[in-house]
């Protein structure tokens, strides 16, 4: 005996009810119960041989708003005829178009769809439009007054006549199709001995209550199975960036190892941008093509730094007393307030060094948003975040930079080995690249390093070396994610964000 | 950085030696000079040089001046030397005095100049002009055919009008004032010389025009062919150092390619400058401590390793004791400022990686500062209620800022030179960047609810940097049944969860639908607002679902809770 349950028994009801065949639709009206609900009980009762479902696939119809205004105004051909016509059948085109009120973007069509239906044609001499014959409604223009009048046409209830003009209708592109397919549901043979006994179903519900609880009444319910293989609907938690969570785990890193956290501002004073890093005032990269000034107002106020800015001018002009020949050129205090938007990180490390909470030793850090003129692409953004930092001690030398640096490389980005290559920064001399080699990814650059020139510290009242490093994380969180793309840090694209994987 | 093209046949001609074909084997060498190869298939390799200041690897022949020493082909000083004067005598106009003052000349004689010399010779000029030079504002560089060439010369102004002469490529006299106009060099340099109301010329004893510097040379004096057996090097420029340094270098490459070098005499008119022998190959001389060469490096190295260390790198070594080296740099070595620069020679002579890396111990006490501290406070709450974070340009523009948010323009921080049209200015509220976000994920599945913590930039008079950076949380929950009740109630969660109490007064703003905005105040502190986005504002941005949304000043909110007992 087959053990049939609510939803089933009502469908086999509805379905005797029509006569053994019917819609889906229509046992979804008698019935009451939702179409979903038929369509699993349709599926559950087949496999019994009590039912059989029959699909009938239909092609349907239906204006799309091109069609309903030619619907309404007739044909731009035949909005052609009616005004050649009014004319004696002959008459000057624009003249035409005019009284047939064409846009200009149908013209052309109108006179093509003339032409190709035979009904008018231009006068070689005179240039005119001549009508060739009565024109009598084709087999399009039934099929749109049809369309208007119905709204929408199944395909295959056409006559062959219509059914040859969908095809004009959808290369002229005003009418939308659709394939539906109509399930209908037949009792077999079995199916009409079940209905005739009677078909009885236990009460069964699929959703437990709080009701049923209080009351007791689970008790004399039975709870439906579930298909638990049955997919479900996505669930999109709420998380964090990937970059950014990476970036979190990246500073939780860098404090293990000792490392403060240090912040600067987003519009920098040139001075510290450039000016006390010892970048001449007329390097290449402080030109317009590579950082971004603040168009108003131009300066900011380097009031509170006038003892820094006299000594950074004379480092600049003459190596003032730090033992260098300095660049020899006029420095400008103006140029060196002139605002900007930071373009490296190292501005950061600028204000801490001349900050009064330094300590010495010290360890910084900072992550921070940084702007420059690069056109956008696979492998430059005009926004970006650094990571750099300082490390400030009385005896730090280029035996401690490298060693800071193998650390990085092996504890922050678990490489296997490591290179240090020469590398030149206008504020740091002796200058490291480093070069990392991880299992699967091959060498690569993964930051530069140097110890800060005395031109630099000096000027700013620092009297021990201070080893300055920053890491290349872009790359290195790229591989981790697996793209190759540089744009995906700041990614406009939700369904990635959502099915990328935690890393 | 300088990248520099160059011949690998070429190079190693120069060099006397093959250079490995592999890329990893050939940039092992190249880091000895901060370079690094790329494109190695091409009959012409590109190289990278990092150190913006070392003119001196920039040419071919200086590349492999320098590698030959680090490969230990040669070591200490190079020998140039002059050979003699060679007669030219240049007679400076007192009027150049505020255009482009200095000029200095060498005469290289004997030259082997084959086409792949000459092309190479040309990528130098290119390079130093534009580098060194800064685009020849500093300096320029003019070669002659020497042979065709009647000293004395004269280095003048002339009005633009009346000077003409054929320029390089071209086949007719044009003016000084046509050069600017038709040359495409005119075009491309006329900007140095046009605020001047006379231009700078530089003409030889029958009047022949040799140049018009810094923008284009004669073609008849002007060009260097295989042909050519004797150059002339002028270099005008603003910097007098620099134009001196930048005729050493070409002099050099010349010098390098079998040339002899003669002098030339430069006659200043300017009080208090004296006249000048050109070009200077002296260098300079410098005392290296050997406690210094420790403290930076970091190892102990006997004078002897010194001294074997600074003749790899091309340096002369005059005296070494215990504690100094008297070291004579090169006069080519023009980024030399200080004693650290030679310490780092030493350094990558010894090579980085034969150093043994140490951590330094140093006890210091990291942590975050309290802005991270309390935005990951913020971030963990808002990912808690189920708002994906999202990550924006703070860069952008006031079609996004204002008209498609429905608002009046305000002032904000705007770029002087913007290079797209969709990034001109700072961002002032954060809303706007992720309506942006929203507008472009219509096709994703809805509900969508996203937030961002980023900086807000507004100007700030009292500031030194004359702005202020607002770290400000925005958030937007968009879906068919979006509303004003579902963003306040995140507000809410959010600021219970800050033990922060807070009311909202009501209020209008463009962007959000009258009678569903309100401010979000705390005390009498205003944090930002909340609402339910204008269907303008989704009609603008092309959203077809409601949406409600709050913006938070996180700095404020910040104090607020520090305020608290």
């Amino acid at each position: 005996m087959v053990d049939i349950r609510e939803n089933e028994s009502k469908t086999l009801i509805a379905l005797r009810d029509a006569g053994g065949y019917s819609t889906i639709d229509q046992i979804v009206n008698v019935s009451g119960l939702v179409h979903s609900a038929v369509m699993r009980a349709a599926l559950f009762l087949a496999p019994q041989n009590l039912l059989a479902v029959h699909e009938r696939k239909s092609t349907k119809i239906v204006l799309n708003e091109e069609g309903k205004r030619y619907a309404d105004e007739g044909l731009p051909e035949r909005r052609i005829v009616k005004a050649l016509q009014k004319t004696g059948g002959k008459a000057d085109i624009e003249a035409v178009f005019k009284a047939a009120s064409l846009s200009e973007n149908i013209r052309v069509i109108a006179l093509g769809w003339l032409s190709r239906k035979g009904w008018a044609v231009i006068e070689k001499g005179t240039k005119k439009l001549k009508l060739l014959k009565e024109p009598v409604e084709g087999s399009d223009e039934k099929l749109l007054a049809l369309l208007k009048e119905n709204g929408a046409a199944v395909v295959e209830d056409l006559s062959e006549e219509l059914r040859d003009a969908v095809e004009t209708l959808k290369g002229r592109k005003i009418i939308d199709v659709r394939v539906e397919t109509e399930r209908e549901l037949e009792l077999t043979a079995t199916g009409w001995d079940l209905v005739k006994k009677g078909v009885e179903a236990t009460a069964e519900i699929s959703q437990l209550t709080p009701e049923l609880l209080v009351t007791g009444k689970w008790k004399e319910t039975r709870l439906r199975t579930y298909n638990i293989q049955a997919p479900v609907a996505h669930t999109w938690l709420g998380k964090k960036h990937p970059y950014l969570r990476f970036l979190d785990d990246l500073k939780m890193k860098l404090v293990a190892l000792g490392f403060k956290e240090m912040t600067g501002p987003n519009v920098e004073l040139s001075f510290f941008n450039c000016d006390g890093l010892f970048m001449p005032q007329d390097h290449p990269a402080r030109e317009v093509h590579d950082m971004y000034f603040i168009k108003e107002p131009e300066t900011g106020s380097l009031e509170q730094y006038q003892r820094f800015l006299e000594k950074v001018k004379k480092t600049h002009e003459n190596g003032w007393k730090t033992g260098s020949k300095g660049w020899g050129y006029t420095f400008s205090t103006l140029e060196a307030a002139r605002l900007m938007l930071r373009s490296q990180t190292t501005a950061a490390s600028a204000r801490t060094l001349i900050s009064k909470d330094l300590e010495i030793p010290g360890k910084y850090f900072a992550i921070a948003r940084c702007f420059r003129p690069d056109v956008i692409d696979k492998t430059h953004l005009t926004e970006f975040n650094q990571v750099e930092g300082i490390i400030l001690g009385e005896d730090l030398t280029l035996v401690d930079l490298l060693g800071v640096l193998e650390k990085f490389a092996k504890d922050v980005a678990g490489a296997d080995k490591v290179k240090y290559r020469p590398d030149y920064f206008p504020f740091t001399e002796p200058s490291v690249e480093l070069v990392a080699y991880k299992k699967g990814c091959g060498w690569m650059e993964f930051g530069g390093s140097g110890i800060f020139r005395p031109e630099l510290t000096l000027p700013l009242g620092i009297k021990v070396p201070v080893l300055a490093w920053g890491l290349g994380v872009d790359r290195l969180f790229m591989m981790k994610a697996g793209i190759d793309d540089i744009r995906f840090l700041f990614t406009q694209d939700l369904e990635w964000l959502r099915r990328m994987e935690l890393i | 950085m300088p990248t520099v093209e160059v011949e690998l046949e070429d190079l190693e001609s120069l060099l006397g030696m093959e250079l490995p074909r592999d890329e990893e084997k050939l940039n092992e060498i190249l880091s000895y000079v901060k370079g690094e190869a790329k494109n190695l298939e091409a009959q012409e390799i590109r190289i990278e040089l990092k150190d913006s200041n070392r003119a001196d690897v920039w040419s071919v022949e200086g590349l492999a001046r320098a590698l030959r020493g680090y490969l230990g082909f040669e070591k200490g000083l190079k020998d140039y030397h002059i050979q003699g004067s060679s007669g030219v005598e240049v007679n400076v106009d007192l009027k150049l005095k505020n255009i482009r003052p200095y000029i200095a000349c060498s005469v290289i004689k004997g030259a082997k100049l084959t086409e792949a010399a000459i092309r190479q010779i040309m990528h130098f000029q290119d390079k130093m002009d534009q580098t060194y030079g800064r685009n020849r504002r500093k300096t320029s560089i003019g070669l002659y055919d020497f042979d065709l060439i009647n000293p004395p010369l004269r280095y003048e102004v002339a009005k633009p009008s009346e000077v003409s002469f054929v320029p390089l490529e071209f086949s007719e006299k044009l003016t000084l004032e046509e050069i600017l106009e038709k040359h495409p060099k005119g075009i491309e340099y006329g900007r140095i010389v046009r605020k001047f109301p006379m231009w700078p010329v530089f003409i030889d004893s029958e009047n022949k025009v040799l140049s018009f510097p810094p923008v284009i040379n004669s073609n008849d004096l002007g060009r260097i062919t295989p042909k050519t057996e004797n150059v002339l090097v002028e270099v005008t420029g603003t910097a007098i150092d620099t134009v001196q340094n930048t005729l050493i270098n070409v002099t050099l490459a010349l010098a390098d390619r079998g040339g002899r070098i003669y002098s030339a005499k430069i006659h200043y008119p300017y009080k208090g400058m004296a006249d000048a022998t050109t070009p200077n190959l002296k260098g300079e001389t410098l005392k290296l401590d050997l406690n210094y060469v420790q403290k930076v490096i970091g190892m102990q190295f006997s004078p002897k390793e010194i001294r074997e260390l600074l003749e790899k790198a091309h340096y002369g070594v005059v005296k070494a004791t215990k504690s100094e080296v008297t070291v004579k740099v090169p006069c080519y070595r023009v980024d030399v400022l200080h004693p650290i620069d030679v310490v780092e020679d030493v350094a990558i002579a010894y090579n980085y990686n034969r150093i043994q890396p140490r951590w330094p111990q140093l006890l210091t006490i990291g942590g975050l500062s309290q802005e991270a501290e309390f935005r990951d406070l913020v971030r963990e709450l808002m990912v808690g209620l189920g708002f994906q974070e999202i990550l924006t340009y703070m860069m952008t523009a006031p079609e996004v800022l204002f008209t498609k948010m429905n608002v009046d323009a305000q002032r904000v921080v705007e770029i002087a030179n913007p290079r797209l049209l969709s990034m001109t200015c700072l961002r002032n509220w954060l809303i706007p960047s992720l309506m942006e976000f929203l507008s472009r994920n219509t096709h994703v599945e809805y509900p969508q609810k996203v937030f961002e913590v980023g900086y807000c930039v507004v100007h700030d008079k009292e500031k030194e940097n004359k702005t202020s950076d607002i770290e400000t949380l925005a958030c937007v929950t968009i879906h068919s049944d979006a509303s004003f009740t579902e963003a306040k109630s995140a507000l809410d969660a959010l600021f219970t969860n800050l033990g922060v109490s807070y009311s909202l007064e009501e209020s209008s703003h463009k962007s959000f639908i009258e009678g569903r905005m309100g401010r979000i105040l705390v005390e009498n502190t205003e944090l930002g607002f909340i609402g339910e986005i204008h269907p303008q504002v989704l009609q603008n941005w092309g959203l077809e679902n409601p949406a409600a949304a709050f913006e938070i000043n996180l700095n404020r909110l910040r104090q607020c809770l520090q305020a608290k007992p």
